[in-house]
């Protein structure tokens, strides 16, 4: 199973073939029951997932190595409630999204300085352009580093991951106006913040622009 | 900025293979220390005692699944030991395995491609001669191929080890390929190169490790040790069950291992970390001398290693030190 950039709603769940639900929910019982081939299955098929969520809300991979620990483990742990209600890939990323928020709110990290982290520029990619987007990400998630932590989420799965609300509603377990009203704080906050920065500035309205 | 400057979110950094492996491993041994979690319900007191019972159940039937004797897995599934504070042994197939204590293998049964993944330790596999498809090992990124032999393989993080005691061996590492014979190690710090380690013949000189591809040399019995892996048993001429505390193979293997930190510090802490996790008098001397060695080498973990040592051997010939090094990491720290 590869991942899906955006996971199916919870109507196109129900309307799924039997078949992939059932699926999910075989390989969660028997992951639950401590199989370990079901366990290394559902780490292999999510891994990429989990990695995203957390890498789109906490903008580095410094620390990420734990933290998709933890998110597995909870995912581990919580496998015996999994009813199939959403499908097991949007589950984990809800569970990411948690360990994401505990992370923020227990501590504030401090910025990555993005220049730290290992380039892999794709061939023929313009490295001009990389470096202008690296540098305005640094920015934004400074920026999002001082922000509040639901605001933060909400903001980088919408704005920058450019998820539909409805989605980010369901993998921060809260509504969608509870959504839209943190996206809308975090966008005021962030411009606020951006007043005397064009790059970043420039760069959130760029964002704001290919919100869903 | 206009459409053709736009710069989109920022790409997702993907993490390396290494990355990946590491979380992989290090997910795996924390699942197998969680304790079963039980479903939350209204008679959550009844199933945590439940679960409790289940899992003092479970780590009974792997204890009896793992024990010493050769107990043998009869479905052809992947199975995964796990041995606890005791070496273990466990066969299936025509292969036998004996782990070292803290040591996690999964084996597959499959007859057109026999396999064992180390996930952490060390363990001696005893392949029978085989005409089929060859006996696959893989820890990491190393992976094994026999066709009939004892062999050993013993992995810590990234680093792996392969000793050979009889047969013949073909070790891959990440693009390299070494052949090893008997008496010969190998060691992922130095892929191309198989180092000679026959240690019944122990003599302190050290030695140059040769080429797997170079032709022999003229002494026939030029055999000295290289302690690379420095929890090997004494060699036998027939299969032999893993090795029992010998204090003298011990102390041989101290010392070389103090020879060895000049050339090779990392190799010198990794022996020291397997020689720790053996029973005796060596033991608490080989804890601290990593530990020191990963202070010495700025390691992060060395405080751990302290810690740990601290823990194990409170009132240690080296516990003063290790209290006064641990203190002195911690105000280099501050």
């Amino acid at each position: 199973m590869t991942f899906r950039r955006v996971p199916p709603t919870r109507e196109e769940v129900a309307s799924l073939p039997a078949t992939a639900r059932e699926h999910d929910l075989d390989l969660a019982r028997r992951a639950a029951a401590g199989d370990r081939g079901a366990q290394r299955e559902l780490f292999h098929s999510q891994r990429a997932a989990v990695h995203h969520a957390l890498f789109r809300i906490l903008g580095s991979n410094r620390e990420l190595e734990d933290l998709i620990q933890d998110a597995f483990m909870e995912i581990f742990r919580g496998l015996h409630s999994f009813r199939g209600d959403s499908t097991l890939g949007r589950w984990c990323q809800t569970i990411a999204t948690r360990i994401a928020y505990l992370t923020i709110s227990r501590r504030r990290p401090p910025t990555v300085e993005l220049s730290l982290v290992e380039d892999r520029i794709a061939d023929g990619a313009d490295t001009r352009r990389l470096v202008q987007i690296r540098e305005a990400a640094r920015r934004l998630y400074a920026a999002l580093d001082r922000i509040d932590a639901k605001q933060r989420i909400a903001f980088a799965l919408a704005v920058i991951d450019g998820r539909p609300l409805a989605e980010v509603a369901q993998l921060t377990e809260s509504s969608v106006v509870a959504v839209k009203t943190r996206v809308w704080r975090a966008r005021k906050d962030l411009m606020k913040r951006a007043s005397k920065d064009d790059v970043l500035s420039s760069y959130l309205a760029e964002l704001q622009g290919g919100e869903r | 900025m206009t459409d053709q400057e736009r710069l989109g979110p920022p790409p997702v950094e993907p993490l390396s293979d290494i990355a990946w492996a590491r979380v992989e491993r290090e997910l795996w041994a924390r699942v197998d220390d969680a304790v079963p979690v039980a479903p939350r319900t209204r008679t959550r007191s009844w199933i945590a005692i439940t679960g409790s019972i289940v899992a003092a159940a479970a780590v009974v039937a792997i204890v009896l699944a793992t024990r010493s004797g050769g107990d043998s897995l009869d479905d052809a599934s992947p199975a995964r030991v796990v041995s606890g504070a005791a070496p273990s042994s466990v066969s299936f197939g025509d292969a036998h395995v004996t782990l070292d204590p803290e040591t996690a293998v999964v084996m597959s049964r499959d007859t057109d491609a026999p396999s064992a993944l180390l996930e952490r330790g060390a363990a001696w596999f005893t392949i029978a001669p085989r005409s089929g498809a060859p006996f696959v090992v893989v820890a990491g990124d190393t992976i094994v191929r026999v066709v009939g032999t004892r062999f050993r393989v013993a992995r810590y993080l990234e680093r792996a080890t392969v000793e050979v005691e009889h047969g013949l061996v073909e070790v891959q590492f990440r693009g390299t390929k070494v052949v090893l014979g008997a008496d010969q190690s190998w060691s992922s710090d130095h892929p191309s190169d198989a180092i000679t380690t026959k240690l019944a013949q122990r003599e302190p000189d050290p030695v140059v490790p040769a080429r797997a591809s170079e032709p022999p040399p003229e002494d026939p019995t030029p055999l000295r040790p290289a302690i690379v892996t420095p929890d090997s048993p004494p060699r036998k001429p027939k299969l032999a069950p893993p090795a029992t505390p010998d204090p003298d193979l011990d102390r041989v293997t101290f010392e070389r291992l103090q020879t060895l930190e000049v050339r090779d510090p990392g190799a010198a802490l990794a022996g020291y970390l397997e020689l720790s996790k053996r029973t005796g008098p060596w033991t608490e001397v080989a804890l601290f001398a990593a530990a020191r060695l990963a202070a010495d080498r700025r390691e992060p973990r060395a405080a751990a290693l302290l810690n740990i040592y601290l823990t194990r051997f409170p009132r240690g010939k080296n516990a003063d030190d290790a209290r006064e090094l641990l203190a002195h990491l911690k105000g280099e720290h501050r």
